[in-house]
């Protein structure tokens, strides 16, 4: 009798466990907890704060998702951000500080005292992005063909890949920001569509400190990129397709499946992703930075995906999962800011984060194994 | 003479099906068994249990008069027998020295002592007249000679029983009779060898003991004097099985479907040519290691050929898998686990695999979710695959011959012209067998023609319009259906003239 | 014996290192003539001293089919923790370089702890700790500069025979390594390890305990590595050895020790670990950009990851089973 109720107990527990909305409920109950102890955590601004920082690496994480789902990953997406964050910017400049770029390599190439390449043009910011998620999708496209054709290990060549193309990005500007981008650029990383005004309505004089962003573009493009990505992965051929090369490469070969052309895709969406991201980030930042990616973002991006329920070992992934994934390591970054850690120990917490991710992957499989046996 | 190894009742079945049932037999210290049977007949289970692989389900065993129970290789390792298996496992990256003391290196003041490990492994290679500088590295070395080393193990382990598991098939004749020297050289020195071959002359040969197993039991053994080839093959033979098979509601066409002229892949395959025609099932019989995953591999395009032609309805072929499965090809793999299903995917995933492509609508490709389960529901019900909910049930939850029906459900989404289906029937039930040679049938009579490949002759001549067999990559005979028979048939697998 | 013919591509797979080292030296060579002199080539050695201990420490993980990401932070904690306890207990810079590699074993230990204990993918599992370590070194020093003892740097400094000290600490290490893997029992286990993890167990060999010791090893190596280039300033920032542990798997790689496992040796990490050197020495010495240097070594380290996938790919190939034999 106890034994049964310990087993439908434990049983329970698994079900929660293994349901698509776990990591909902722990950033939920992570929430919960704090809420006391971090008076901030729930203002307004802070909440609005968390949202923005939700977007952009949502962006991002989708395309690491999508990697993961073939047993891959992809470890040149900070790089590629940056890379891309600087070429967008050169190209769309309003003017250039000699001062500063002169001695770069870019100088009277692409930018010079009159702005970039593309600057006074009537479609120069879409023409930008278009161009820069280009050179982004070529990047994708040669860590795909070097890890389906050449047979490369995926962690080494896109490790080398952001060794190549984060160098890359710091020697055309040499590592200087380039700054004066155009306003409806800068809009894309944080202009509001729908804010909140939280002050006494007799107030004639709005003061800035109390308009919370709700609805923004980045909220917009971001959800439009998740909500594509989720129909991309869960309904169209391509996506069956990239999970059935994850759950079993050999298996699809055989039927058909054009594996090496999967691969070679989700690389390249990998890498569009995050030239997209690129734009939020540099637009928020009214900069392109080269070092706009480098250090542990590319923790947070595998830490998201794989704490939302993205496998390590391919074949199972959701865009769902993903999201909820970010919200969870947006919200745990942020509420280690707000109790004022250092740095340091924020980048200690999240090695220990990415740790317990891979621990909770290696569970959950261990788990769905047992349970259909 | 006294017997060094006993078996009682040994007995093992997996998942409540028997694979050895009730062996009764006694192996003579310093005499070679020649253990045969057909594939699936129980030979490797019995050995295993014997090398500590498998633990039996009831029964045991006796080892120099006391119970015998390996709880795994190390164990049967340390009292004394040696299994070479027809894997070698040999590390490739060290020399022969190396792998013959991986497990515990000689040591002098905690280095490495090389000179004693050479001078004891030239000791061990000269025993097995194997002229090889012990630093060689592995790698460098033919087949034969690997094989000889795996034996050196077991001489370096003071191995008094060595089970050798097919150990001619990838050698050389010369190879071969080195090997035949060397485990006479072995039973000089009074090793008890346990010898398992499909190569029944050479079982005559060397052997003093035969033991003959059928269907997990031990159906025939005796002092090898006493045997003949055709007493071997008919000892392998089982029960007729009249009415175990489905009868054939069809017969094949005039028109070719498949045709293969003169087609070699050095290695893997040599010269084969045959034809397969509209609503046949042609059946091709081998041994293990024949070659008939290989010609299915070529055929399916999955490997390359070097020459020859492959043709289908006439015409020339695509290079690749993907070409040939839009001209009407469809592969069923030995090998379901690794090479067939998505274990952790559902049914509907599974099925959906293979046409998942004609069901993409608009430029994105998205996926016509209501026609294509309406078309696995079909599948589903024709092939009668006993689950739940198909969208979500796991595959890797439904029983053997459920998960092959969701391999032949797959190719079936597209009801391709000719299907290969190799080793349809391994892992599955007799129950499920029965089904799926309903479907064999009636994957031939809807028009399409099936490449029946097996290791099992009855079911071959159960549902074979014709058959072929293969031997060591080559075809090496065609029998039609009137001319069935059993003898014959092996004889040409085993390229032995029946007596 | 049957010797199998060998292609020219396979070949040049096999020797790709030494075509490099010899197209790098010619090319830089033709470009600047003092380059050929042998006091650069002398503080070639010298610096490639350095990443060269710790490759040589990285190559047992490798050979295992395994790989560290933490090397770069181990080279900065291990050392920061020996010149705290050099500075608490007065003790003398041998002292501390015994330290050093002592806490690189124990943090090694916490990598195979994550790898064969909890079994998680090594790359994961060393990209965290890269991070961890990190974290708690910069956590001791609050991110400031820490300095040590001038008698440190004069160790650090020190010749013998007008060899200086981080040539002979490389030989020393390339030596006992080397001896290791080819002179002792656990070494031809890594080996066989590397070359089947699945045939190792099966051959009864303690897999585990193999794996956990080349983590140990490979951290004790990064530590030690870090102690000495550390001595040669007498100072540890903040971001000291960050990125480096792509200069010790590139030399690695390039050297000819494979990432598939069970190919190469500590030899072919010295000489890596000197190619990388050369190249980075070279394109100093002809003037290319500061900022365009690292491009042209990402290149040349894509390059060998490249080499080492086709010959992964051709060895597999090559070992496939036949069913007749190949007459």
């Amino acid at each position: 009798m106890m034994a049964t109720q310990i087993t439908s107990l434990n049983r329970r527990f698994t079900n929660i466990f293994l349901s698509d909305y776990f990591v909902l409920y722990m950033s939920l109950a992570y929430v919960i907890v704090l809420a006391p102890f971090l008076p901030t955590l729930l203002t307004p601004q802070n909440l609005s704060n968390v949202l923005s920082n939700t977007w952009p690496l949502l962006v991002v994480a989708i395309g690491q998702t999508f990697v993961l789902a073939v047993a891959g990953i992809d470890l040149s997406q900070g790089a590629v951000i940056g890379l891309t964050s600087i070429l967008c910017a050169m190209l769309i400049a309003v003017t250039g500080n000699p001062n500063v770029l002169s001695n770069a390599p870019i100088w009277g190439l692409v930018i010079n005292e009159d702005g970039g390449f593309l600057n006074g043009l009537p479609l120069a910011v879409p023409l930008a992005i278009i161009v820069t998620l280009f050179v982004a999708a070529g990047v994708g496209a040669l860590n795909g063909i070097a890890v389906a054709v050449m047979g490369m290990p995926a962690f080494m060549t896109t490790l080398v890949m952001m060794l190549i193309v984060s160098a890359l990005a710091i020697y055309l500007p040499l590592s200087e920001n380039i700054n004066q981008l155009p306003d409806s650029y800068v809009a894309l990383g944080k202009g509001d569509i729908v804010s909140v005004y939280f002050g006494t309505k007799s107030e004639s004089q709005i003061s800035r400190r109390v308009i919370y962003s709700l609805f923004t573009y980045p909220m917009l493009i971001s959800m439009t990129v998740a909500f594509s990505a989720h129909v991309l992965l869960n309904r169209t051929v391509f996506g069956r397709q990239v999970l059935a090369v994850g759950a079993n490469r050999r298996a699809s070969e055989i039927s058909g499946v054009p594996v090496t052309r999967i691969i070679i895709l989700v690389f390249v969406i990998s890498a569009v992703c995050a030239g997209l991201a690129s734009v939020l980030y540099s637009g928020r930042l009214e900069a392109g930075r080269p070092t706009l990616g480098a250090g542990t973002f590319l923790l947070d991006v595998i830490g998201a995906a794989v704490i939302g329920g993205t496998s390590l070992f391919g074949g199972k992934a959701k865009i769902k999962w993903t999201f909820f994934g970010v919200l969870f390591f947006v919200l745990l970054s942020n509420t280690l800011n707000l109790m004022n850690l250092t740095a340091f120990v924020v980048d200690m917490v999240k090695g220990g984060v990415i740790l317990s991710a891979a621990l909770l992957d290696v569970l959950r499989t261990k788990l769905l194994r047992e349970r259909t046996t | 003479m006294t017997a060094i190894l006993k078996f009682e009742n040994l007995a093992k079945s997996w998942f409540g099906v028997p694979a050895v049932s009730e062996v009764n037999l006694s192996v003579e210290e310093g005499t070679l068994l020649g253990l045969i049977g057909q594939n699936g007949a129980g030979k490797s289970t019995l050995m295993n249990m014997l090398g500590g692989v498998v633990q039996p389900s009831s029964g045991g065993m006796e080892w120099r008069g006391q119970p015998y129970s390996p709880s795994g290789p190390a164990d049967a390792r340390k009292s004394g027998i040696g299994f070479i298996h027809q894997e070698l496992n040999l590390f490739t990256n060290l020399s022969i020295a190396e792998n013959l003391f991986v497990d515990g290196f000689p040591r002098k003041r905690g280095f490495l002592d090389k000179t004693t490990m050479h001078d004891r492994a030239r000791g061990i290679l000269s025993r097995l007249s194997l002229d090889l500088d012990p630093k060689v590295l592995v790698g460098q070395l033919s087949p034969g000679e690997r094989q000889l080393v795996e034996i050196g193990k077991a001489l370096h382990h003071e191995a008094s029983l060595i089970i050798f598991d097919e150990p001619t098939t990838s050698l050389t004749p010369r190879e071969v009779n080195r090997l035949f020297d060397t485990i006479a050289a072995l039973r000089k020195d009074g090793s008890t060898i346990i010898y398992i071959s499909h190569i029944l002359g050479d079982v005559m040969r060397l052997a003093d003991h035969v033991a003959v197993m059928r269907d997990g039991r031990l159906v025939d053994d005796g002092n090898a004097a006493d045997f003949t080839i055709s007493r071997m093959i008919r000892s392998m033979i089982g029960r007729d099985l009249s009415g175990y098979y489905p009868p054939r509601s069809c017969t094949p066409g005039e028109r070719a479907i498949l045709e293969l002229e003169g087609v070699s892949q050095p290695g893997v395959i040599e010269d084969v040519s045959l034809t397969i025609r509209q609503r046949e099932v042609l059946g091709l019989f081998g041994l293990m290691g024949a070659g008939r995953t290989e010609l299915a591999r070529v055929i399916f395009g999955l490997d390359p050929h070097a020459s020859g032609a492959i043709k289908i309805d006439g015409q020339g072929i695509a290079a690749k898998a993907k070409g040939r499965i839009a001209s009407g090809l469809a592969f069923v793999t030995e090998n379901r686990r690794e090479e067939g299903l998505m274990l952790d995917a559902s049914i509907s995933d599974n099925l959906a695999l293979v046409a998942l492509e004609s069901f993409g609508r608009g430029p994105l490709g998205v996926v016509e979710e209501e026609s294509l389960a309406t078309r696995a529901a079909e599948v589903r019900s024709e092939l009668q695959i006993k689950a739940g909910n198909i969208a979500t049930q796991p595959v890797k939850a439904l029983s053997g011959g459920n998960q092959q029906k969701v391999v032949i459900g797959k190719w079936k989404m597209r009801e391709p012209r000719l299907f290969i289906l190799d080793e349809p029937t391994r892992g599955v039930d007799v129950g499920a067998k029965y089904e799926i040679y309903t479907l064999i049938d009636q994957l031939a009579a809807s028009g399409g023609a099936v490449l029946f490949i097996s290791s099992e002759l009855e079911e071959v001549m159960g549902m074979a319009d014709r058959i072929i067999v293969m031997n060591r990559g080559e075809v090496v005979g065609e029998i039609a259906r009137p001319d069935f028979e059993k003898e014959k048939i092996l004889a040409m697998a085993f390229k032995e003239e029946p007596a | 014996m049957m010797l199998k013919k060998k292609s020219l591509t396979d070949l040049f797979l096999q020797n790709a290192t030494y075509v490099m080292f010899g197209a790098v030296v010619l090319y830089f060579g033709v470009q600047q003539t003092s380059f050929l002199m042998p006091d650069s080539m002398a503080n070639i050695v010298k610096q490639a001293s350095f990443i060269g201990i710790a490759a040589i420490g990285m190559t047992f993980v490798l050979l295992t089919a395994g790989i560290d990401l933490s090397v770069g932070s181990v080279m900065y904690v291990a050392p920061l923790i020996a010149g705290l306890l050099m500075q608490a207990l007065d003790l003398p810079p041998t002292m501390g370089l015994f330290i050093a590699i002592a806490v690189g074993g124990v943090l090694g230990a916490l990598n195979a702890f994550f790898i064969v204990v909890l079994r998680i993918v090594p790359f994961i599992a060393t990209l965290s700790s890269l991070f961890l370590f990190r974290g708690f070194g910069t956590w001791l020093t609050s991110s400031k500069q820490f300095d040590f003892a001038d008698e440190f740097r004069a160790f650090g400094l020190s010749s013998l025979f007008h060899i200086p000290l981080p040539i002979w600490m490389f030989a020393l290490v390339l030596i006992l390594a080397h001896y290791m893997l080819s002179h002792t029992g656990f070494g031809r286990q890594v080996y066989a390890l590397g070359n089947s993890q699945e045939g190792a167990r099966k051959a009864g060999l303690k897999t585990a305990s193999i794996q956990a010791r080349c983590y140990m090893m490979c951290s004790a190596c990064a530590a030690l590595s870090g102690y000495m280039l550390i001595s040669q300033i007498g100072r540890l920032d903040a971001g000291f050895g960050e990125g480096s542990e792509f200069d010790v798997i590139a030399a690695a790689v390039l050297g000819g020790v494979s990432l598939f496992g069970g190919v190469g040796s500590v030899f072919n990490a010295a000489v890596g670990a000197i190619l990388i050197q050369t190249v980075k020495l070279g394109l100093v010495f002809t003037g290319v950009n500061l900022y365009a240097q690292p491009i042209m070594q990402g290149f040349i380290i894509f390059l060998a990851v490249l080499v080492d996938g086709i010959r992964d790919k051709r060895t597999t190939a090559l070992l496939k089973r036949t069913i007749r034999p190949i007459q």
